[in-house]
Order: structure tokens, then sequence, then C-alpha cells
């Protein structure tokens, strides 16, 4: 099984984004990196099909050689087997149709049976990346698992759906984005960390992959704050069902949410 | 002329609200920039998504029906695709739903196009879309321009408000939705419901949900309760889900399901960030918390200090009350 899994570094969930005022671009210096949340159960799911029936499986991710760190620990030291960079400032602000493209030259150098994604990056929230690739290369794609079986050729996987789940039976190869449920990812040890390093990593820029930086297709024009919430009125009365009563009167009279 | 194509979405007939939610909103665009609103229907019911378009005011509906019954990805983004080859519309708006969110990129690919996700807002200005999306779960929105056209746009349930304009049946025209017939590749088998009835999270109106402070598995029952008295769905924050004292599917936040419903009432949440990005976009948030100083009361609009599990049966007794 040649397995290739596409990540992402973002910043951590419990970053605060500091923006008091529309600007074009985010500062995003100072924030904690760390591996995408959802690609965590790719990576998962992508080690225990290697532990199940052998393989080989490659971590590959678009962004600044400063995710190094994350590759060796959240995805080499668990069980990727080697991992390539596309690393190319002329890939700065790419969207996701341009991104899509340069990991389609990457995949295209290999054969691969699977190649897996975590549904969507908590950064920019677009969810698009792996169908796009799926399509791009003229693969069939399950997106949204929550459930994974291998046949020989073919997989079964569950995609969760509002209120349910669909079963889906497609061949190999295949794309697959990976929901929370999937799996329970693993953590690395430290003696892996440190074998980690031995691994592979290779830095690429789109010249190495005999591709032009492709186009976006969206231009981002600014960022903004969210809107200010206004202040928290307090419900208070003599007991828990007075004030249990009262915030029913309020939500139904007053909000009129109710 | 800016004519905007809307994915209707049907499942085994019953039609997703958004659609309504969308076509409302593109009417007001057309009626203020010229151009039409197409509904775009793929299997399902063309006489009754017609009324319904018509009534939210679509100028036209288009329905393709062969081998579309049932959604998946392969059919459905060739009927799309070559249903905007054929009619060209300058903008499609699909519902940022399961099956939005695979079918619009799917589409996009297909037609070399620009996608956009979950957007929950949406301009037309020096001749071109503008597109708001919140990022970071919402912890901050970004504004963004396609450059093709059509270009496709996932619109986040509940961003824009259904209005019945009382217009008559949209008149339908079909269309040759392409290879839709083949069979795909990814097939289907089975679709299986969690349990029935249930009210889907990211298009309820009203979401109650339960934190760390439930204390337990047993008490969720609390939020199930008050969430059926008010026909809401029940989430839950991260650490109730990685408990294990209730499916991820319910869990709300960064690494869940984002929400923006009409009441959001947070029980026994303290309000952390990762949570926030989640909910903070609800119109209005009720904090139920007996620890005063818990962040929750900084985002929300009513606040209740008192312990939940007092707190709680009364309330849903006083909702039962109110919605007889």
């Amino acid at each position: 099984m040649k397995i290739a899994v596409c990540v992402k570094q973002v910043p951590d969930s419990e970053t605060r984004i500091n923006l008091a005022a529309p600007a074009a671009k985010l500062d995003q210096t100072g924030f904690t990196r760390v591996l995408n949340p959802y690609d965590a159960y790719a990576v998962e799911e992508a080690v225990r099909i290697k532990e199940a029936r052998g393989g080989e499986i490659t971590a590959i991710t678009v962004g600044p050689v400063t995710v190094k760190e994350t590759l060796k620990k959240d995805c080499l030291a668990v069980g990727c087997d080697k991992a390539i960079i596309v690393d190319d400032p002329l890939l700065a602000g790419a969207d996701e149709a341009a991104i899509a493209e340069v990991l389609c030259a990457v995949l295209k150098r290999e054969a691969y049976d699977l190649i897996l994604f975590g549904i969507k990056a908590i950064d920019d929230d677009s969810g698009q990346i792996g169908i796009l690739v799926a399509e791009k290369l003229g693969l069939p794609h399950v997106s949204t698992i929550t459930k994974l079986e291998l046949g020989e050729g073919s997989l079964t996987a569950h995609r969760e759906i509002e209120g349910g789940r669909e079963i889906v039976d497609c061949p190999l190869p295949a794309v697959l984005t990976c929901q929370k449920g999937l799996n329970e990812p693993r953590l690395p040890s430290l003696p892996n960390i440190m074998k980690a390093g031995m691994k592979p990593m290779q830095i690429v820029t789109c010249a190495d992959l005999g591709v032009a930086p492709p186009a976006s297709l969206v231009e981002i024009r600014q960022y903004s704050p969210p809107p200010a919430r206004g202040a928290c009125r307090l419900i208070t009365a003599d007991d828990a069902a007075a004030a249990a009563r009262e915030l029913a009167r309020v939500l139904n009279e007053e909000a009129k949410v109710i | 002329m800016p004519n905007i194509a809307v994915f209707i979405e049907q499942r085994d007939g019953a039609f997703k609200k958004v659609a309504w939610q969308m076509i409302s909103q593109a009417r007001k665009l057309a009626d203020a920039n010229g151009g039409e609103v197409w509904g775009v229907l793929l299997g399902g019911d063309a006489a009754a998504a017609a009324a319904l378009a018509g009534k939210h005011g679509a100028h036209r509906l288009f329905a393709a029906a062969d081998g579309l019954e049932r959604y998946d990805s392969e059919r459905y983004g060739t009927a799309l695709a070559a249903f905007c080859r054929a009619q060209n519309p300058d903008l499609v708006l699909i519902g940022a739903t399961a099956m939005g969110r695979d079918l619009g990129p799917t589409a996009a690919a297909k037609l070399g196009c620009a996608c956009v996700s979950d957007a929950i807002g949406l301009k037309f200005e020096g001749g071109a879309w503008e597109v708001r999306r919140p990022v970071f779960a919402g912890k901050c929105f970004v504004d963004v321009v396609p450059k093709t056209a059509p270009a496709i746009v996932a619109i986040r349930p509940n961003a824009f408000m259904a209005a019945d304009g009382g217009g008559a049946a949209a008149p339908l025209a079909s269309f040759d939705a392409g290879q839709a017939q083949a069979a795909p590749k990814a097939v289907v088998r089975e679709i299986v419901s969690a349990d029935g009835g249930r009210v889907e999270l990211t298009e309820a109106d009203i979401v109650v949900s339960g934190g760390r402070g439930i204390k337990g598995p047993e008490n969720y029952a609390l939020i199930e309760d008050l969430a059926a008295a008010l026909n809401a769905a029940a989430g839950a924050s991260r650490a109730v889900v990685d408990a294990g004292w209730v499916d991820y599917s319910h869990q709300v936040g960064q690494t869940g399901k984002t929400v923006g419903p009409n009441l959001y009432i947070a029980c026994g949440i303290s309000g952390a960030i990762q949570h926030l990005a989640g909910m903070s976009s609800s119109k209005c948030i009720v904090a139920i918390n007996k620890d005063a100083a818990a962040p929750i009361f900084k985002v929300a609009d009513y606040g209740l200090v008192g312990d939940l599990f007092e707190v709680l049966p009364e309330l849903t007794k006083a909702v039962r009350g109110i919605r007889g």
C-alpha cells in the first residue's frame, strides 16, 4: 500500500486573533503552530493501514520550511516514512485551487493507492483541497469519513451527513478526507521523535516539480474583526426557579427568540 | 447580467431550507443589480420545488432527474457543471451542508472556476462579487473576490433569512445533465440515520449545548430535554465529547461544528476560545453557568449565574409553558 497524507500546519485552536480594524493582511507572527487537528486523523488512519497491511506513507505539505518540526513530531515520529515540503515564496497567498494544483504535481510523481486529507484546516476553514485534488487527478473521493474498511482494490467508507451517514463503496486509488471520530490519533514517543530525524525529508519548489506557480482564482480583499457583541444582561431572581422563569420570559417577550 | 443560480438540495424529496434562504437573498441582489435568480434541482419533485422557489423569488427553475435521485459527488458534480456550461450563471450558490461542501469543490474543479466555502455575506460591487466568510472558525472575517464566472459560493445555513415574497411557481425548464447517468466510481450503497427526528446542529434555529458543568453523561438528558422543548439541536463542548459523554457529532467549536442559530444556550460551558469560535456568530447567546467569571458571559447577550441542575429543569418547564 502506498499512501500519501497531505497535511497543513495551522495556528493552535487556542490562538487569539488580534485584529482591531480591517486589514489587508493578517499578522500571524507569534502564533503557536501545530499539525491541523483533522490531519492527525488522516495520519493515524494511514499508520493503522500500514501496520495492518504493510506499505509506505509519504506526508506532503505546502508551506514554509518552519513546518519541519511539526512534520517530524506529528507525522514521521508516529509512523510516516518520509516527508515532502513544497516551499516556494511564489506560493504566498495561494488559494485552494492553486495549492491543490501544486499538491497534484507532487502526487503525480508516484502512484499512490490512497491519498488522505483532513476534512479541513482550522485556519481558513475551507475544506476544499482534498476534493479538488481528487477531481484534478481524476480519482474518486469520499469526504468527511468517520469509518474506513479496506478491501482488495476497494474500500468502504462511512461519510458523515446531517443526522446520519452514507456508506460508500469506492475503488482504489481514491482520495479520502478524514473527520473526527475516525480514530484516536496516537502521541509520538520521545525515542520515535529522535529517530524521526533520520527519516528523509525533501524540500522542493514549484520549479523542482516542473510546474509554474498556479494562479489563484480567489483574491483576498481584507480581513476584519467580527462585530462586537453588546454587554451581557444578567438575569437575577430570588431562587433558581424564579430566575429560570424570568429567563424564559425575557427570551420570549423581549428577545423574541423562543 | 449577473444571473444567480441557486442549488436546491433535496434528500428523499425533502428540501433543505438553506435553499430558500439563498434564493431570498439572491432575489434582493438581482433586484438591485439586474439579472435573474434560477433554482437548480437535481432529482426530487420539480413541481414542489418550483412552487417554493417561486414563492421565495426565483425567476426560473431548472431541473434534471435522470440518475440523480440520490446524491453522489460524481453524478451531481457532472450535472451541475453541465448546467453551468449551458446556462452560464455568474454565480452559483450552494448550501454549506454535508452535500454542498462536497459538491461545490467537485463542480468547481470540473469547471476550473473559483469556489468559496462557508460564506455568510454577499455583495455585488463594481461588477464583482465580494464574499464574506469567517476564518479561524469565526475569530475573524475575510472578504474575498472570486475571479471567475461562474464562481461557486457555499452559503452557511441561517446566514440569510428566507423571505416569502408570495411569488407564483417558478416556470420549469429541464436541462441536459451531461454524463450524469453514467455509473459513478464511488457508490453510495446505503444511508443510515443516526437517530430519527434529531434536529441537526448546523441548520437548527436554536441550539442548546452542555459543557463540563453537566458533570457526567447521565446528565446530558437535561440538555436534551430543554432542546426537545425548544425543538432545538443538542450540542456539546469539546470537553464533553473528548470525555466520551456524547458522540463527536454533537461537538460545537473550532474542531467541531460551527453554528450560527437564532438562539444558542450554553449550559455549564466556561467558554474556551476554541468553543467560542464555533458559536460566536449566533444571533442571541444565553449563558447558564455557576461561575460568574466564566468567559462565556463575555460573549453572551443574557446570562444566568446559577446551578444548571436547578435551573435547567425549571427552564424546560417554563419553555413548555410558553410554547404549549
